[in-house]
Protein backbone atom coordinates (compact mmCIF):
# COMPACT_ATOMS: atom_id res chain seq x y z
CA UNK A 1 0.00 0.00 0.00
CA UNK A 2 1.37 3.37 -1.07
CA UNK A 3 2.01 5.79 2.29
CA UNK A 4 -0.63 8.62 1.08
CA UNK A 5 1.49 12.27 0.63
CA UNK A 6 3.48 12.61 -2.29
CA UNK A 7 5.46 15.33 -0.40
CA UNK A 8 5.78 14.00 2.79
CA UNK A 9 5.37 17.08 5.77
CA UNK A 10 6.92 13.96 8.45
CA UNK A 11 10.57 14.80 8.77
CA UNK A 12 13.00 11.65 8.11
CA UNK A 13 16.64 10.49 9.34
CA UNK A 14 18.63 10.20 6.26
CA UNK A 15 21.57 8.11 6.21
CA UNK A 16 23.74 5.90 3.31
CA UNK A 17 24.70 2.45 3.84
CA UNK A 18 27.26 1.53 1.55
CA UNK A 19 25.99 3.76 -1.90
CA UNK A 20 22.40 3.38 -1.28
CA UNK A 21 20.33 6.00 1.12
CA UNK A 22 17.62 5.34 3.49
CA UNK A 23 15.52 7.59 5.01
CA UNK A 24 13.66 6.23 8.54
CA UNK A 25 11.25 8.74 10.45
CA UNK A 26 12.76 10.91 13.00
CA UNK A 27 11.03 9.85 16.06
CA UNK A 28 12.30 6.36 15.62
CA UNK A 29 15.50 7.31 15.29
CA UNK A 30 16.95 7.93 18.55
CA UNK A 31 20.22 8.64 18.10
CA UNK A 32 23.45 7.70 15.77
CA UNK A 33 26.34 5.40 17.72
CA UNK A 34 29.99 3.84 17.01
CA UNK A 35 29.24 0.39 17.95
CA UNK A 36 32.05 -1.51 19.74
CA UNK A 37 33.35 -4.78 19.03
CA UNK A 38 30.17 -6.93 18.90
CA UNK A 39 29.15 -10.41 19.93
CA UNK A 40 27.64 -12.63 16.92
CA UNK A 41 24.54 -14.59 17.60
CA UNK A 42 24.13 -18.92 17.29
CA UNK A 43 22.31 -18.83 14.14
CA UNK A 44 22.22 -15.38 13.05
CA UNK A 45 21.89 -14.67 9.00
CA UNK A 46 24.92 -12.82 7.50
CA UNK A 47 23.17 -9.24 7.63
CA UNK A 48 22.59 -9.48 11.53
CA UNK A 49 25.67 -8.69 12.46
CA UNK A 50 25.84 -9.08 16.40
CA UNK A 51 24.67 -7.36 19.19
CA UNK A 52 26.24 -4.99 21.89
CA UNK A 53 24.90 -3.61 24.89
CA UNK A 54 24.05 -0.26 25.23
CA UNK A 55 22.38 1.22 28.48
CA UNK A 56 21.77 -1.81 29.79
CA UNK A 57 19.71 -3.11 26.86
CA UNK A 58 21.31 -5.83 24.32
CA UNK A 59 21.06 -4.28 21.07
CA UNK A 60 21.22 -6.16 17.45
CA UNK A 61 23.04 -4.65 14.40
CA UNK A 62 21.79 -4.83 11.29
CA UNK A 63 23.95 -4.40 8.13
CA UNK A 64 21.38 -3.12 5.56
CA UNK A 65 23.57 -3.69 2.92
CA UNK A 66 24.17 -7.16 3.21
CA UNK A 67 19.92 -7.30 3.78
CA UNK A 68 19.53 -6.08 0.97
CA UNK A 69 21.48 -8.62 -1.05
CA UNK A 70 24.91 -6.30 -1.64
CA UNK A 71 27.94 -5.96 -0.51
CA UNK A 72 28.95 -4.89 3.64
CA UNK A 73 29.97 -1.81 3.83
CA UNK A 74 31.99 -2.29 6.89
CA UNK A 75 31.05 0.93 8.82
CA UNK A 76 31.05 0.81 12.62
CA UNK A 77 28.53 3.76 13.05
CA UNK A 78 24.79 2.82 13.10
CA UNK A 79 21.34 4.92 13.61
CA UNK A 80 19.27 3.57 16.82
CA UNK A 81 16.21 3.23 15.75
CA UNK A 82 13.80 2.37 18.87
CA UNK A 83 10.54 0.65 18.27
CA UNK A 84 8.03 -0.35 21.52
CA UNK A 85 9.49 -3.58 20.61
CA UNK A 86 12.96 -2.82 21.13
CA UNK A 87 15.70 -1.18 19.60
CA UNK A 88 17.45 -1.83 16.11
CA UNK A 89 20.51 -0.07 15.30
CA UNK A 90 21.07 0.05 11.15
CA UNK A 91 24.71 0.57 10.42
CA UNK A 92 25.20 4.09 8.50
CA UNK A 93 28.13 4.86 6.53
CA UNK A 94 26.80 8.47 5.99
CA UNK A 95 24.30 10.49 8.25
CA UNK A 96 23.15 13.50 6.59
CA UNK A 97 20.51 14.50 8.88
CA UNK A 98 16.71 15.22 8.98
CA UNK A 99 14.76 16.28 6.35
CA UNK A 100 11.78 15.75 4.41
CA UNK A 101 10.98 12.74 2.02
CA UNK A 102 8.90 13.47 -1.54
CA UNK A 103 7.74 11.14 -3.27
CA UNK A 104 4.80 8.69 -3.65
CA UNK A 105 6.32 6.13 -1.54
CA UNK A 106 5.42 2.49 -2.99
CA UNK A 107 7.53 -1.05 -2.06
CA UNK A 108 10.19 -1.17 -3.93
CA UNK A 109 9.87 -5.16 -4.29
CA UNK A 110 7.01 -7.54 -4.13
CA UNK A 111 8.63 -10.04 -1.58
CA UNK A 112 11.35 -10.33 1.14
CA UNK A 113 12.59 -7.01 2.85
CA UNK A 114 12.16 -4.86 -0.13
CA UNK A 115 8.69 -4.55 0.72
CA UNK A 116 9.15 -2.88 3.82
CA UNK A 117 11.56 -0.82 1.58
CA UNK A 118 9.28 2.28 0.47
CA UNK A 119 10.25 4.47 -2.64
CA UNK A 120 10.93 5.87 -4.80
CA UNK A 121 11.77 8.71 -2.76
CA UNK A 122 13.66 12.05 -2.88
CA UNK A 123 15.62 14.17 0.14
CA UNK A 124 17.38 17.01 -1.94
CA UNK A 125 19.22 15.35 -5.01
CA UNK A 126 19.33 12.20 -3.08
CA UNK A 127 17.29 8.95 -4.30
CA UNK A 128 16.22 7.65 -0.91
CA UNK A 129 14.27 4.27 0.08
CA UNK A 130 12.12 4.98 3.36
CA UNK A 131 12.62 2.32 5.82
CA UNK A 132 8.97 0.93 6.70
CA UNK A 133 10.41 -0.01 10.56
CA UNK A 134 7.64 -1.96 12.09
CA UNK A 135 7.71 -4.29 8.71
CA UNK A 136 11.31 -4.79 8.74
CA UNK A 137 11.18 -5.45 12.30
CA UNK A 138 8.75 -7.83 11.83
CA UNK A 139 10.73 -9.30 8.55
CA UNK A 140 13.97 -9.44 11.20
CA UNK A 141 11.82 -11.09 13.83
CA UNK A 142 11.35 -14.01 11.41
CA UNK A 143 14.65 -14.52 10.44
CA UNK A 144 14.81 -12.53 7.18
CA UNK B 1 11.90 -5.39 27.70
CA UNK B 2 11.96 -7.52 31.32
CA UNK B 3 13.26 -7.17 34.14
CA UNK B 4 16.32 -9.46 33.90
CA UNK B 5 16.95 -13.13 35.51
CA UNK B 6 20.20 -14.33 37.04
CA UNK B 7 22.37 -17.17 36.74
CA UNK B 8 24.77 -18.63 39.05
CA UNK B 9 27.69 -20.39 37.76
CA UNK B 10 28.19 -20.56 33.97
CA UNK B 11 30.54 -22.11 31.21
CA UNK B 12 31.81 -19.81 29.11
CA UNK B 13 33.24 -21.36 25.84
CA UNK B 14 34.80 -21.18 22.35
CA UNK B 15 33.55 -21.99 19.36
CA UNK B 16 36.23 -20.37 17.04
CA UNK B 17 36.05 -17.17 17.59
CA UNK B 18 32.99 -16.77 19.03
CA UNK B 19 31.52 -16.89 22.78
CA UNK B 20 28.28 -19.02 23.92
CA UNK B 21 27.82 -20.00 27.49
CA UNK B 22 25.79 -22.26 29.53
CA UNK B 23 24.57 -22.57 32.78
CA UNK B 24 26.81 -25.09 35.11
CA UNK B 25 23.45 -26.42 36.30
CA UNK B 26 22.42 -27.85 32.51
CA UNK B 27 26.03 -29.14 31.98
CA UNK B 28 26.03 -33.17 33.49
CA UNK B 29 30.11 -33.31 32.91
CA UNK B 30 31.87 -32.15 30.26
CA UNK B 31 34.55 -34.62 28.73
CA UNK B 32 37.23 -34.62 26.07
CA UNK B 33 36.45 -34.36 22.44
CA UNK B 34 38.45 -37.70 22.16
CA UNK B 35 36.41 -39.60 24.89
CA UNK B 36 33.28 -38.50 23.31
CA UNK B 37 34.23 -39.80 19.51
CA UNK B 38 32.39 -42.72 19.07
CA UNK B 39 29.30 -41.04 19.77
CA UNK B 40 28.10 -38.31 17.45
CA UNK B 41 28.91 -34.76 19.00
CA UNK B 42 26.93 -31.37 17.42
CA UNK B 43 30.11 -29.02 17.17
CA UNK B 44 29.05 -25.23 18.41
CA UNK B 45 31.06 -23.97 15.57
CA UNK B 46 28.31 -24.60 13.23
CA UNK B 47 25.64 -22.17 14.75
CA UNK B 48 28.43 -20.00 13.04
CA UNK B 49 28.65 -21.46 9.48
CA UNK B 50 32.22 -22.63 10.77
CA UNK B 51 33.55 -26.52 10.03
CA UNK B 52 34.33 -28.42 13.46
CA UNK B 53 37.71 -28.18 14.31
CA UNK B 54 40.52 -30.73 14.32
CA UNK B 55 41.55 -29.81 17.32
CA UNK B 56 41.25 -31.45 20.75
CA UNK B 57 38.15 -29.43 22.70
CA UNK B 58 35.53 -30.69 24.82
CA UNK B 59 32.09 -31.96 25.07
CA UNK B 60 30.05 -30.68 27.54
CA UNK B 61 27.01 -33.63 27.51
CA UNK B 62 23.49 -32.64 29.79
CA UNK B 63 21.69 -34.68 31.98
CA UNK B 64 19.33 -35.72 28.95
CA UNK B 65 22.21 -36.98 26.91
CA UNK B 66 22.60 -34.06 24.28
CA UNK B 67 26.10 -33.26 23.31
CA UNK B 68 28.04 -29.83 22.66
CA UNK B 69 31.39 -29.70 21.55
CA UNK B 70 33.34 -26.70 21.93
CA UNK B 71 36.65 -25.52 21.67
CA UNK B 72 37.68 -24.13 24.64
CA UNK B 73 35.88 -23.73 28.06
CA UNK B 74 36.61 -21.73 31.87
CA UNK B 75 34.22 -22.44 34.81
CA UNK B 76 32.62 -19.04 36.09
CA UNK B 77 31.32 -19.59 39.42
CA UNK B 78 30.28 -15.70 39.38
CA UNK B 79 26.27 -14.90 39.60
CA UNK B 80 25.08 -12.88 36.46
CA UNK B 81 22.69 -10.54 35.27
CA UNK B 82 21.10 -12.42 32.00
CA UNK B 83 19.92 -9.94 30.30
CA UNK B 84 17.08 -10.74 27.94
CA UNK B 85 17.36 -11.22 23.82
CA UNK B 86 16.35 -8.72 21.27
CA UNK B 87 13.23 -9.86 19.73
CA UNK B 88 14.68 -10.16 16.57
CA UNK B 89 17.32 -12.71 18.07
CA UNK B 90 14.39 -14.92 19.51
CA UNK B 91 13.91 -17.70 17.57
CA UNK B 92 17.64 -17.75 16.16
CA UNK B 93 19.19 -21.09 17.12
CA UNK B 94 16.14 -22.86 17.42
CA UNK B 95 14.74 -20.33 20.55
CA UNK B 96 17.74 -21.73 22.56
CA UNK B 97 18.95 -18.62 23.29
CA UNK B 98 17.91 -17.47 26.53
CA UNK B 99 19.64 -14.19 26.78
CA UNK B 100 23.03 -12.75 27.31
CA UNK B 101 25.33 -12.19 30.21
CA UNK B 102 28.17 -9.31 30.52
CA UNK B 103 31.53 -11.15 31.59
CA UNK B 104 34.42 -9.02 31.72
CA UNK B 105 33.17 -6.37 29.38
CA UNK B 106 31.77 -8.75 26.89
CA UNK B 107 28.61 -9.90 25.64
CA UNK B 108 28.31 -13.65 25.78
CA UNK B 109 24.71 -15.19 24.41
CA UNK B 110 23.84 -17.99 27.10
CA UNK B 111 22.20 -20.97 25.22
CA UNK B 112 19.79 -23.73 26.91
CA UNK B 113 22.44 -26.72 26.32
CA UNK B 114 19.56 -29.47 25.37
CA UNK B 115 17.65 -26.81 23.12
CA UNK B 116 21.30 -25.93 21.18
CA UNK B 117 22.00 -29.21 20.55
CA UNK B 118 18.53 -30.03 18.97
CA UNK B 119 19.46 -27.12 16.85
CA UNK B 120 22.96 -27.56 15.80
CA UNK B 121 21.56 -31.94 14.69
CA UNK B 122 18.39 -29.75 12.68
CA UNK B 123 21.37 -28.06 10.81
CA UNK B 124 22.82 -31.16 9.89
CA UNK B 125 19.42 -32.96 9.00
CA UNK B 126 19.22 -29.69 6.96
CA UNK B 127 22.42 -30.26 5.11
CA UNK B 128 21.65 -33.74 4.09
Amino acid sequence: MALPEPESRQSYLVFACGSSWYAVPAESAAEVVTFPELTRVPGAPAHLLGVFAHRSEVIPVVDMSLLVGGVSAGSRRAVLVRLSRGTLALTASTVAGVSSVAGVLEPLGPSGVHVHLRGPGKSGARDVAVIDIEGLFDHLSQGG
Amino acid sequence: MGPASRVEGTLLCRAGAHRIAFAAHEVAFIASAERESTARTWSARRAFREAASESRGRVLVAPSGESVGVDALELDADTHSVLPPPHVTATLSGGSLRGFILVRGALWPLLGLADFEHYLRGLDAEAT
